[in-house]
C-alpha cells in the first residue's frame, strides 16, 4: 500500500537528515528537539548553548524575551523549543537584522534601568512583564516607546517562527501537516453549512 | 565518421517538451532531448516530508541568500533545482521575477496542478470585446487533445457547467472542507460561484500511478508521483521505446542553421566541460517556456536570420502576456475559532476555485474586458503566518494563536494582462552570461485593465468574506511582482499570417518549416485560466503534426 511506503519511507527520511545534521555544529536543542525517532537512533550529548551571534548576556536576555512572549504554561513555550538557539543562529546568518537586535537589547536594558532601576534580567517576572505590556500592546502604549516597540514586534516574529517551525511547535498547534489520508478530508458539518452552530458555540 | 543526426531534437523537458519527447519516440522517432540542469533523483533530492525542524534554516534558506532567490519555491526544500548560475535584466523601473526551473521536467516537478481548459470565450475573445486578434483555433478542434491529456494526467474535479470553463473528464473531486463550505455559503449569497478546481492531483489510483496520500507537500515535489510531472509519467513511457537520449546540463545557446535557413541542430553548453557542442536534427522543437525559448530563437542569428531564427515578422520575443497575482482579501472565520486541528492544507494549493464569472453575458458588463479566477484558501497551514501580527505576549497570546489557527482565509487573483506593444523580450544589448551568451532583457508593465480586475476582485472577496461571516483584515496594498505566477505566455505567438505571427496554427515556424514550438510562448495571451494543461494539449497537437510532415517526407535528411 502506498501509504505504508510512504511512512516507511519519512522515518528513514527523517534518520537520514538526522546523520547529516549531527554533522552541522552548535546545537543542542532545536535540531534535535525531534523527539523519539532522532534522539533513539543519534543519542546527543546535551550542552550547554555556545551563542554564534550574542553576548553572553544578550543571550540570556533574549532566552528570557522568548519564554515571556511564549511561555511554558500548561504546555511547553519557547524555552522548551530552543526558541533563543534559533534566533542566535538565524542573527548570526543575516546581518540585515543584527544592528535591530543588538541596538534593541541595549534600548531595553536603558529603558529598564530608566524606568525601573535595574537591568531587564535583574527585574521579577511581574516587573519585566509590567515593563513589556506598552511595547507589545497597541492599546497600551506610550509616545517616545516606538525604537522599544519595534524591537519587541521583531523579537515576537522571530519567536512565533521559531517556535511553530519547531517540534513542539507543531504539538501545541497540532499541527497536520504530514499525516497521511486514503481520501481527502472532508467537513464532517454537512447539515450546517455556514457552520452556524460552531459560531454560536465560539460567542 | 558520418556526424549522427537525430530525427528531432526537443529543447526542454517541461509540460511541453516532455509531451513532445514522449509523443515523437512513440512514433519511432529518433529524439535528443537538451535539459539545461541535471535529473533529479525524488528519493535523494525532493525534500519532501522533512519536517523544517530536519533544516538548517527551518525550510526558509539561508537570510544571506535572499537577494538571489528566485522565487516563493526556491528554498531549502527544492535547492537543485533552479538555476541561478545564468541572469537576466529588466530595464530600468521595471521588475520581472523569473524563476527557471533547470531540473529535468522543469516546473512540472512543483507545479501548483490547476488544470481548466481554455474555451471559446478565450479562444474568441477578441471577437466578442473588439481587443487584439482571436485564436487560430477553436475549441472543438483542441478537445480531443484536452481529453487524451486528462486521461493521460488524471484531473480531480466535477462537471460545472460554467460558460467560461469547457469540461472535461474527470476523476472523483477534492472533498470540501469546513472552510469551503463556509465561503461557498458566502459565494452563493453574493452571486459568484465556488466550486471544485479542476485539480491534477489523483484522488484515484489512475494509469499505473498511485493516488495522493494527501500529505500537503506537492509544491517540494512528489515522492510517489501522484501529480503529472513529466519525469514520473512522460519521460518513462519516452525511454522505453529506447528512442531517446537525453543530455542533462545541456544548455542549449543556438538553434543551428542550414544553408537554405532551415534548422539544422541545436548549439548546447555543456555546463560539466563548459564548451560548446553542436547536435544535429531533421526537425527541432523549442520548449524551453516562454521567455527562454524566445531567448534562444533571438540568439540564433545567422546571415539568412540576422533578427533571430523564425523571426522575419519581428515577432520573436514580443506580446509578452502574464498572471497578475495578488491577495485580493484576507481574513479569518469566527465560526472556527478554537476548533480542533483539521489538515486543510491536503491539496498544497487548490481544492476550491472562483472561476471567472465577469464579462460573460455581455463582454463589456465590467470596468474591463475579459475576466479573471480567484483561488480560495485557509485554514490550518504549515505556519500560523497571521500570529505575527496578532498583538501582545505570554500565556494570552500563546493561547489566541491556537484559537486562531483554523480560521484564517485568504483570496488569490488571477487576472491576465492583456497584449500590449510594450511588454517583450529582448536580448540585453551588453550583459552576457557566464558562457558569453546575451541575456534576456524582459520589459514588462501592467495595464489598465488588469489593474482594475484586481481593484474589482478586492471589492468582491471582502464581500464574499463578510457575506461567509468572517472577519475581514485587509488585501494585498500591490499585486505580486510581475513573473510571480510563472504563467508568462506571448513571445512566439500563432495564427495565420506569417507577417504578424511567429508560427502557424500547429506551432510550426511560418519562415523555417522544421522549426516547431511547444510551450505557452504560442499562446496568443495567458486567458484567466493556468498554462500547463493547455501546453500539454497544445504540445501533443503539435508534435502529431510533425510526425504527420516526417510521414508525409517533408523533413529528410540533410
Amino acid at each position: 500500500m502506498a501509504g505504508q511506503g510512504v511512512a516507511r519511507r519519512r522515518i528513514l527520511k527523517i534518520l537520514g537528515t538526522a546523520a547529516v545534521a549531527a554533522q552541522f555544529p552548535g546545537f543542542s536543542k532545536w535540531a534535535f528537539a525531534c523527539g523519539h525517532v532522532g534522539n533513539a537512533a543519534l543519542p546527543i550529548k546535551p550542552a550547554a548553548y555556545r551563542p554564534q551571534f550574542f553576548t553572553a548576556a544578550e543571550y540570556s536576555m533574549v532566552e528570557r524575551l522568548t519564554d515571556l512572549i511564549i511561555p511554558s504554561d500548561a504546555t511547553p513555550g519557547a524555552k522548551e523549543a530552543g526558541v533563543a538557539e534559533f534566533i542566535d543562529f538565524m542573527v548570526a546568518s543575516d546581518p540585515d537584522v543584527q544592528y535591530g537586535f543588538r541596538t534593541g537589547l541595549t534600548w531595553l536594558n536603558a529603558y529598564s534601568e530608566q524606568t525601573a532601576g535595574k537591568k531587564f534580567l535583574e527585574l521579577s517576572a511581574e516587573q519585566q512583564t509590567l515593563l513589556l505590556e506598552p511595547l507589545a500592546y497597541k492599546n497600551k502604549t506610550r509616545a517616545g516607546l516606538d525604537a522599544g516597540r519595534r524591537f519587541i514586534r521583531m523579537i515576537r516574529e522571530f519567536t512565533v517562527m521559531g517556535f511553530y517551525t519547531s517540534e513542539i511547535g507543531f504539538k501545541e498547534l497540532d499541527n497536520p501537516a504530514l499525516k497521511f489520508y486514503s481520501e481527502s478530508p472532508e467537513c464532517p458539518h454537512k447539515n450546517d453549512p455556514e457552520h452556524r452552530h460552531l459560531a454560536q458555540a465560539n460567542s | 565518421m558520418a556526424k549522427k543526426i537525430y530525427d528531432v531534437i526537443v529543447i526542454g523537458t517541461g509540460a511541453g517538451g516532455g509531451m513532445a519527447i514522449k509523443t515523437l519516440c512513440e512514433a519511432g522517432l529518433k529524439v535528443c532531448a537538451l535539459n539545461a540542469g541535471q535529473r533529479l533523483d525524488p528519493q535523494k533530492d525532493f525534500r519532501y516530508h522533512r519536517m523544517p525542524w530536519d533544516m538548517k534554516f527551518r525550510g526558509m534558506d539561508d537570510p544571506k541568500r535572499r537577494g538571489e532567490s528566485f522565487g516563493y519555491m526556491d528554498n531549502e526544500y527544492t535547492k537543485a533545482a533552479w538555476d541561478h548560475e545564468i541572469p537576466f535584466t529588466t530595464p530600468p523601473g521595471m521588475k520581472w521575477m523569473w524563476p527557471r526551473a533547470k531540473a529535468v521536467g522543469g516546473k512540472t516537478n512543483f507545479w501548483g496542478r490547476s488544470s481548466a481548459r481554455f474555451g471559446d470565450i478565450d479562444f474568441k475573445a477578441a471577437s466578442l470585446d473588439g481587443y487584439d486578434v482571436d485564436w487560430p483555433i477553436t475549441h472543438d478542434e483542441i478537445s480531443p487533445y484536452y481529453t487524451r491529456v486528462e486521461k493521460m494526467i488524471g484531473v480531480a474535479s466535477t462537471v460545472q457547467n460554467r460558460p467560461s470553463n469547457p469540461d472535461g473528464s474527470y476523476l472523483p473531486p477534492f472533498n470540501f472542507r469546513c472552510l469551503d463550505r463556509i465561503l461557498e455559503a458566502g459565494c452563493n449569497k453574493v452571486g459568484v460561484p465556488y466550486l471544485p478546481d479542476r485539480c491534477a492531483q489523483l484522488t484515484r489510483p489512475h494509469e499505473g500511478h498511485p493516488a495522493c496520500h494527501f500529505c500537503g507537500e506537492c509544491t517540494t515535489g512528489c515522492d510517489v508521483g501522484a501529480f503529472f510531472s513529466t519525469p514520473y509519467f512522460l519521460l518513462p513511457k519516452a525511454e522505453a521505446t529506447n528512442n531517446l537520449e537525453l543530455r542533462t546540463d545541456a544548455l542549449a545557446k543556438n538553434v543551428l542553421v542550414d544553408e537554405k535557413g532551415q534548422a539544422a541542430g541545436v548549439a548546447y553548453i555543456d555546463r560539466k566541460t563548459k564548451l560548446e557542442v553542436e547536435v544535429y536534427a531533421r526537425a527541432v522543437v523549442v520548449a524551453a517556456s516562454c521567455i527562454e525559448s524566445a531567448h534562444i530563437l533571438l540568439n540564433s542569428k545567422s546571415r539568412i536570420w540576422p533578427n533571430g531564427m523564425a523571426n522575419s515578422s519581428g515577432q520573436v520575443g514580443r506580446n509578452l502576456c502574464d498572471h497578475l497575482y495578488g491577495e485580493s482579501a484576507r481574513g479569518y472565520l469566527p465560526q472556527l475559532l478554537g476548533q480542533p486541528s483539521f489538515p486543510d492544507h491536503v491539496a498544497d494549493s487548490t481544492i476550491a476555485w472562483m472561476p471567472r464569472w465577469q464579462n460573460l453575458k455581455d463582454p463589456h458588463e465590467e470596468k474591463f474586458i475579459r475576466g479573471y479566477s480567484v483561488y480560495p484558501d485557509g485554514g490550518c497551514g504549515d505556519f500560523p503566518g497571521f500570529a505575527t501580527d496578532l498583538d501582545g505576549f505570554g500565556p494570552s497570546f500563546k493561547k489566541e494563536i491556537k484559537r486562531r489557527y483554523p480560521t484564517p482565509v485568504s483570496f488569490g487573483i488571477q487576472a491576465p494582462s492583456l497584449r500590449s506593444g510594450t511588454n517583450y523580450v529582448d536580448l540585453d544589448p551588453e550583459v552576457k552570461d557566464p558562457y558569453g551568451i546575451p541575456v534576456a532583457r524582459v520589459h514588462f508593465e501592467w495595464d489598465e485593465n488588469v489593474l482594475t480586475m484586481w481593484e474589482h476582485s478586492k471589492h468582491v472577496c471582502a464581500e464574499v468574506l463578510h457575506a461567509a461571516g468572517g472577519e475581514f483584515e485587509g488585501s494585498g496594498d500591490e499585486p505580486e511582482i510581475p513573473g510571480w505566477s510563472l504563467h508568462e505566455t506571448g513571445t512566439c505567438r500563432m495564427g495565420s499570417d506569417p507577417k504578424k505571427f511567429v508560427t502557424n496554427r500547429f506551432g510550426q515556424t511560418h519562415d523555417v518549416a522544421n522549426l516547431y514550438v511547444c510551450d505557452a510562448s504560442v499562446f496568443l495571451n495567458c486567458t484567466d485560466k493556468t498554462t500547463t494543461i493547455s501546453i500539454l494539449a497544445f504540445s501533443l497537437r503539435t508534435s502529431e503534426h510533425l510526425i504527420e510532415n516526417f510521414r508525409r517526407g517533408e523533413h529528410k535528411a540533410a
